[in-house]
C-alpha cells in the first residue's frame, strides 16, 4: 500500500535482483500496472479539466431582451445636446449571470453624441485595460483615470497609451426618434477591435 | 543528455532513492488481492481531491446560490454531471472500501502489537471521512441534504454539557442559514481534507515501518516486491472501483432534489444508505424511550470504544476471536437494520409518494431554472410560484377531502383513513364524496358531463345526508339520461363532437383552435337550438337553463337563470374556475344547490390563482407526470 500506484518503471534495477530476476513475466506485469494505474489516475483529471474548460466549450448569452440582431433602446434624439457634447447612458436589459437571470439591470454604459442629427455611440470602457473612461468637459476630451489614456471626442487616440481609439458601437434611430445601440464589448489591450 | 539531467536532479532531490523505497518494499508471502483495500482508499481519496477541486471552481455556498450553482454544475455545465457524479458515488464507494479495509485488518489481526497506534490512526481517518460525508451531504442545499443534516446537527445538540454550543457553532447561529453553508464548506473543502492528508501520510508511514501483516500460513512462501506484482493487483482493484463508480454515474446519476425549503415538511427524509442502520435503530420505541442521547451518542460511542480497544483485547487469542465476532455481529446488526429500514420504506406508500414528489420537485426546479433562469430570490421562488408544483399541494390540502385527482390527492398520494385495530395500523381507502377532477375541463370531461352525468358525479352519493342527490337526481342528470341514447347514436357522432368542441373552446385553454372552426359553429347551433345535424332533437337546449356569453360577441346567447344551473360563459377556463372555487354558491354557479365551501375565505388569492392555473394547465411545459407511482 503506497499512495501512488502509478509510478513509472525506475531506472535503477531492483536492489534485491537476486531474489526477483527481471523476467518477461514481470515486464508484462509492470507494463500492465502502469497502464491500469494511468487510467485510474487520469480519468478524474480529464473529467475535471473538461468541466473546467466549460467557458471555452460553450458560449452563453450575457443578457436577454435585445433585438435579434443585438440592439437595445438607449435614449431619444431629443435627450442629446445639439452641440455634440457626449452624454453617458445606461443600457437596460435582463442580465444573465451563470444560473441567474436578473431582470432590468444596467448591463453597460455608453457615450452618445449627436452631430448634425447623426448619432455616434462609444463603449465607455477604455480599450487599454478596461477602466471606465471619463468625459472631461473642461478639455473636451475622454480621459481614463487609470493609466491616463486620452481620446478626442471623435474617439481618436490623443496619446500612445491605449492601443486603439475608443470603440464605436453600431446605432440606429427608429421612426419614433428612439436611439438603439448594439452593445458589445471588445478585447482590451490589443490594436485590433475584436468582439469578446 | 536526459540521463545527465536525471543525475543532476537526483543529486539535488534524491528522487531515485525515494521512488526505490516506495516501490521495492518486499511483501513476504507474495502479492495478494486482500492487500489492495488500502490502495483503493488512497485512490478514491485522490479522486475526491481532484473532482472536489473542480467542483469548488463552480460551487457557491449561500442559501440563495448553493442549490443554484449545483443545479448549474449538474444540468448546464460541460461534463458537470460527470464530475459531480464521480464525487458523489466515490464518496459512497469510500464507505464500502473503509468497511472492507477494516474487516481485513480485524480478520488478519493487523491491529496487534506493534501496530496498535496505526490502527487508532485508521479510526481517526474513519472519523474524518464520516465528517467529510456529513458536511458534503448538506452542500447542495436540497431538501434531502437539508433535512438529513438537520437530524445530524440536532443529534450533536443533545450531546451532554456542550451539545447546544457545538450545534450553534456548526450551524453558525441558532438555525440554518448562509453561515451554515460557509462553515460546512470550509470544513468540507478545507480543514477535513487537510487533516485527512496529514493523518493519511502518518498512517502510511507507520504502515511502511511495520510492513504488511501476513497471515501465518503464507509466511513461508517466497517474498514478492511491491513493484510490480502488488502494484498491478492494486491498480486493477482501483480500476474495478473506478468502473463501478462510473457505472453508477452513467446509469443512476447524482440526484439533486428540489431546493431546501424550511417552510415545507419533507416526508422523504432519510440519511444516506450507510447511516440507515442508525436511523432505523433510533426508530425503535424502546430505544427512543431511553432518550436521543442514548441511541445516537452513547451506543455508537460505546461501539467505537470497543473498536478502539481491539488492539488490547486482541492480545489474547480469545480476545482476537471476540474482535472478529464483534465485527461480524456489528455488520450483521447494521445489515439487518438497513434491510429492515429499506423494506419498511418500500412498503410505505406515503414514503414512496414523498420520494416521488421530492424527485419531481428536483426535476421541476431544474426545468424552470433552465426555461426561465433563476431570479435573485433563488430557485425556491420559482417553485413557489409554479402552478404545477403548488397546485397539487393545494388540491391535496383543500380539495382532496371530497374530490380526487385521477384517483389520488393531487400529489400522487392515495387518500386513506388510518385506523388502529388491535394496535395494528390499518389503512382504508377513504371514499370520495365529490367528482374526480383529474380530467376536469378536458374534452373527455365535457363529453361525460353530457352523456354520463350521473356516473361522472357518482361519488356525490357518498356525501353526508344525501346532499348529493340534488345533483344525481337533478335537472342536469335527468337531461343527460334522456339525451344519452340520442347523443351516443352513431349518426350523431359528429354532433356530439361539435357540441363538446364548442364547450371546450369556451375554456380558452391551449389547443382550443380557431374561433371560426366549423365544428365549433355547429356545436353552437346545437347548444342554442337543441337540434342535432341529423335532425334529432334533444329534450332541451343548453340555453334553456344555462347562461352563456361568447367572448367575442356583445349580446349573450342566453341569460343566466340563477336557478343553480351554472353559467357556461368561459366554462372550465381560468376565470370560470377561479370564480367557482372562490364562491361556488354564487347565483352564477350552483346557487342554493351548492354544497362546496367557498374558498375565498379559506385560501389566499395567490393560492386560488395557482390552483386554478394548475387545473386548467396554464404553466410552463413539463415532461413530468404526477401519480405515476400508482
Amino acid at each position: 500500500m503506497v499512495p501512488e500506484p502509478t509510478a513509472e518503471t525506475p531506472d535503477t534495477p531492483p536492489a534485491t535482483s537476486e531474489s526477483v530476476p527481471p523476467t518477461r513475466r514481470s515486464f508484462i506485469t509492470g507494463v500492465s500496472a502502469v497502464i491500469a494505474g494511468t487510467i485510474v489516475a487520469v480519468t478524474p483529471v480529464i473529467a475535471g479539466l473538461a468541466f473546467f474548460l466549460d467557458p471555452l466549450l460553450r458560449r452563453r448569452p450575457t443578457m436577454q431582451g435585445a433585438t435579434e440582431d443585438g440592439f437595445l433602446p438607449v435614449a431619444t434624439l431629443a435627450e442629446l445636446p445639439d452641440d455634440g457634447t457626449p452624454l453617458r447612458f445606461g443600457l437596460s436589459a435582463d442580465k444573465v449571470d451563470a444560473w441567474n437571470l436578473f431582470k432590468n439591470q444596467t448591463i453597460g454604459t455608453v457615450y452618445l453624441r449627436k452631430i448634425n442629427g447623426q448619432v455616434i455611440a462609444f463603449n465607455d470602457t477604455c480599450p487599454h485595460l478596461g477602466c471606465k473612461v471619463d468625459y472631461k468637459p473642461s478639455e473636451h476630451i475622454f480621459f481614463c483615470p487609470c493609466h491616463a489614456s486620452a481620446f478626442k471626442l471623435d474617439g481618436e487616440r490623443k496619446n500612445e497609451i491605449p492601443p486603439r481609439g475608443m470603440d464605436t458601437l453600431e446605432t440606429r434611430v427608429d421612426d419614433k426618434n428612439r436611439i438603439w445601440v448594439k452593445y458589445e464589448n471588445f478585447q482590451r489591450g490589443v490594436a485590433e477591435k475584436k468582439v469578446v | 543528455m536526459l540521463h545527465k539531467l536525471h543525475d543532476w536532479l537526483d543529486d539535488r532531490i534524491g528522487h531515485r532513492r525515494l521512488l526505490h523505497d516506495a516501490l521495492f518494499e518486499p511483501i513476504p508471502g507474495g502479492a495478494r488481492w486482500r492487500y489492495v483495500w488500502g490502495s483503493t482508499l488512497v485512490f478514491v481519496f485522490v479522486t475526491q481531491m481532484i473532482t472536489g477541486f473542480f467542483l469548488w471552481t463552480a460551487y457557491s455556498p449561500s442559501t440563495l446560490t448553493a442549490w443554484e450553482s449545483v443545479y448549474y454544475i449538474q444540468h448546464e455545465m460541460s461534463y458537470g454531471w460527470l464530475v459531480r457524479g464521480i464525487h458523489h458515488f466515490a464518496a459512497q464507494a469510500m464507505m464500502i472500501l473503509l468497511g472492507l479495509h477494516f474487516l481485513q485488518v480485524v480478520i488478519d489481526g493487523a491491529y496487534r502489537a506493534p501496530r496498535e497506534v496505526n490502527f487508532w490512526m485508521g479510526l481517526v481517518l474513519l472519523q474524518i471521512v464520516l465528517g467529510l460525508s456529513l458536511t458534503g451531504y448538506l452542500l447542495p442545499w436540497d431538501q434531502k441534504g437539508y433535512y438529513a443534516t438537520q437530524v445530524a446537527t440536532n443529534i450533536a445538540g443533545v450531546t451532554p454539557v456542550v451539545g447546544q454550543q457545538v450545534q450553534q457553532l456548526a450551524q453558525g447561529g441558532a438555525g440554518y442559514g448562509h453561515q451554515t453553508l460557509t462553515r460546512f464548506f470550509a470544513l468540507h473543502a478545507g480543514l477535513l481534507p487537510a487533516l485527512l492528508i496529514g493523518a493519511l501520510a502518518a498512517h502510511i508511514a507507520v504502515f511502511r515501518r511495520h510492513g504488511i501483516t501476513v497471515p501465518e500460513k503464507h509466511r513461508d512462501k517466497p517474498a514478492d516486491m511491491f513493484w510490480p506484482d502488488q502494484v498491478l493487483k492494486d491498480a486493477i482493484a482501483c480500476l474495478a472501483v473506478l468502473a463501478t463508480i462510473l457505472f453508477f454515474v452513467v446509469y443512476k446519476g447524482a440526484e439533486l432534489n428540489g431546493p431546501a425549503n424550511p417552510a415545507e415538511a419533507y416526508s422523504a427524509a432519510r440519511p444516506e444508505w450507510y447511516f440507515l442502520f442508525l436511523f432505523r435503530f433510533l426508530k425503535f420505541e424502546a430505544i427512543d424511550k431511553l432518550g436521543l442521547a442514548f441511541g445516537a451518542i452513547y451506543v455508537p460511542g460505546a461501539i467505537m470504544t470497543v473498536i478502539a480497544l481491539m488492539p488490547i483485547i486482541g492480545r489474547w487469542k480469545m480476545g482476537h476471536r471476540f474482535n472478529i465476532a464483534f465485527t461480524f455481529g456489528l455488520l450483521l446488526g447494521a445489515g439487518y437494520l438497513t434491510v429492515l429500514a429499506l423494506r419498511e420504506d418500500a412498503a410505505d406508500v406515503d414514503y414512496q409518494a414523498a420520494v416521488a414528489e421530492a424527485h419531481r420537485d428536483g426535476e421541476r426546479a431544474a426545468e424552470l431554472a433552465h426555461q426561465q433562469g433563476i431570479p435573485a430570490q433563488g430557485a425556491l421562488a420559482l417553485l413557489n410560484q409554479d402552478p404545477f408544483t403548488q397546485g397539487p399541494r393545494l388540491f391535496a390540502r383543500a380539495c382532496s377531502s371530497c374530490h380526487r385527482y385521477n384517483g389520488h390527492d393531487g400529489t400522487g398520494r392515495l387518500v386513506v383513513i388510518t385506523e388502529m385495530v388491535d394496535h395494528q395500523k390499518i389503512m382504508k381507502d377513504s371514499p370520495p364524496t365529490a367528482a374526480d377532477l383529474g380530467h376536469f375541463g378536458s374534452r373527455e370531461w365535457t363529453r361525460e358531463v353530457l352523456v354520463n352525468y350521473h356516473e361522472l358525479f357518482v361519488p356525490l352519493k357518498n356525501a353526508p345526508e344525501g346532499a348529493g342527490n340534488r345533483f344525481l337526481e337533478g335537472d342536469m342528470a335527468t337531461w343527460s339520461k334522456d339525451s344519452h341514447d340520442v347523443l351516443v347514436d352513431k349518426k350523431n357522432e359528429e354532433g356530439l363532437k361539435a357540441l363538446v368542441e364548442f364547450l371546450y373552446q369556451q375554456s380558452g385553454r391551449e389547443g382550443t383552435g380557431m374561433v371560426e372552426n366549423p365544428l365549433v359553429k355547429t356545436g353552437q347551433e346545437i347548444f342554442t337550438s337543441g337540434k342535432l345535424p341529423s335532425g334529432d332533437m334533444l329534450s332541451m337546449a343548453c340555453t334553456d337553463c344555462h347562461g352563456m356569453k361568447l367572448a367575442y360577441q356583445e349580446e349573450p346567447l342566453s341569460e343566466e337563470q340563477g336557478a343553480g344551473a351554472p353559467t357556461l360563459t368561459g366554462y372550465a377556463g381560468y376565470n370560470w374556475l377561479k370564480g367557482f372555487i372562490n364562491n361556488p354558491g354564487h347565483a352564477s354557479y350552483y346557487g342554493e344547490n351548492n354544497q362546496m365551501p367557498a374558498f375565498e375565505t379559506r385560501l389566499t388569492a395567490e393560492q386560488i390563482d395557482l390552483l386554478a392555473r394548475w387545473m386548467v394547465g396554464d404553466y410552463e411545459p413539463t415532461k413530468l407526470v404526477i401519480g405515476k407511482a400508482h
